[in-house]
């Protein structure tokens, strides 16, 4: 993995336009962006429930509640790639409900905006550190151990339970966790440095 | 003081979005009542944004820009059409119940939308009530011990989350508070006894038993129903 060169706060002034001014030339910047890298995060589920199609599909619901809900991103709490992280994830978990919704089970009001809702109330002191906690944790995640980062990303680009990976790679359950944790170790070390 | 949190494999998995529905209900109860637990998701955002900002890009079609516009704007227009019809606020139906008064955000919609909740007596200290998630691959409920009320010991076939939303129990391990996350797996065997001043509500998902059919049902559920109680 390499270090991210651009400092995403060019992307965070882009999503502040476009959350102000609904500019769309700098939609369109942020598009061509992220577009092509929320396809990539997800490259390698191609082989499973997760087809090309409905990575298109993907990028197509994360923009659009990107464009939506620009005007509730708050550059002092989140990165844009954080940020847009989020909105993808949320999008992921509603796509995969939808396709598996059972008929029999009763529907719920309850969406995935309200469990990972991030709006809770915040403490400002923490604030301060957070544009470079981004920084430090993308120069931790490049500085890990492969078997650590692998099993993060199986974790975050795979959309993998730590059971998942436990059995696909023929790791014990307790070796999986513990990598994680390990990494998790590693990143917080940074972060308190 | 919440002393019992979910750790962090559980976190990371609610975090990357693989944590099943009902156990990331549970997870979110926990984080709107624990601060400590919110600055720990908020690292974990950003580990998904530092890999988001880091994947090898792959190329989307050069029409995708300006399909993603005019779908933008068809919603826009038929939103305008349509009126602004705000819709209903759901009622609260449980605002005279103390004991239900300060729920986590999330919890409070689950509430609204599974409509008045039915209490059963499961033993003269325990009620409990389904919530209704839209899944079945864990059973949700409040249990709600009343004051000082003993529950008898059991324990239970699949992973079981508990949070505690009001009062406090104890058991012989621990005192668990408002905010506490609990995660018991199969076969621990507990005790829970609520304090005596107040009543407890806690938030229960447990993972629903395991129906095996056929042959091989045959083979695993005696095993099932000889666990010990
Ligand atoms: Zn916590």
């Amino acid at each position: 993995m390499e270090i991210p060169q651009t400092r995403d706060d060019d992307w965070s002034q882009l999503l502040v336009r476009v959350g102000k001014n609904e500019d769309r030339a700098a939609f369109e910047r942020l598009f061509r962006h992220f577009a092509p890298l929320i396809k990539g995060f997800h490259y390698s589920r191609n082989t499973q429930a997760f087809c090309a199609e409905a990575a298109d599909e993907l990028v197509q619901e994360v923009m659009i509640r990107v464009w939506r809900k620009a005007p509730t991103f708050d550059p002092s709490r989140a990165s844009a790639n954080t940020w847009v992280y989020t909105i993808m994830r949320n999008c992921r978990i509603d796509m995969l409900r939808r396709n598996n919704r059972r008929q029999d089970s009763d529907s719920s009001d309850v969406d995935v905006d309200d469990i990972w809702d991030d709006t809770a109330d915040t403490q400002p002191l923490l604030f301060l550190q957070r544009s470079r906690g981004e920084q430090e944790i993308a120069e931790g995640l490049a500085s890990l151990p492969p078997e650590q980062s692998h099993v993060l990303e199986k974790a975050y680009m795979e959309g993998k339970s730590h059971s998942e990976i436990s059995a696909e790679l023929g790791l014990p359950l307790g070796t999986v966790k513990s990598r994680v944790r390990l990494a998790l170790k590693k990143l917080q070390a940074r972060l308190s440095k | 003081m919440i002393r019992h949190h979910p750790d962090n494999n559980m976190l990371l998995e609610y975090a990357a979005g693989s944590l099943p529905w009902a156990l990331s209900l549970a997870v979110s109860a926990h984080l709107q009542l624990c601060p400590q637990c919110r600055q720990q998701r908020e690292n974990l955002d950003r580990i998904g944004g530092a890999l988001l900002c880091d994947s090898a890009p792959q190329s989307v079609d050069t029409a995708a820009f300006d399909q993603l516009m005019g779908r933008i704007e068809h919603e826009d227009q038929q939103e305008a059409s349509s009126g602004e019809a705000a819709p209903a606020k759901p009622r609260p139906v449980y605002s005279s119940d103390p004991v239900l008064a300060d729920l986590p955000k999330v919890i409070r919609k689950l509430v609204t939308s599974t409509g008045p909740l039915k209490w059963r007596r499961v033993s003269s200290a325990l009620r409990t009530s389904r919530l209704n998630t839209g899944q079945d691959r864990y059973e949700v409920a409040f249990q709600r011990i009343c004051r000082g009320g003993k529950v008898a010991e059991h324990d239970h076939r699949g992973r079981e989350v508990t949070v505690v939303l009001y009062g406090s129990f104890s058991d012989s391990e621990g005192v668990y508070r408002r905010g506490d996350f609990l995660l018991r797996e199969p076969g621990d065997v507990h005790r829970p006894i609520a304090t005596q001043d107040q009543e407890c509500l806690c938030l229960s998902v447990v993972e629903a038993p395991v129906k095996v059919t056929g042959l091989l049902g045959w083979l695993i559920n005696p095993f099932l129903s000889f666990r010990p109680a």
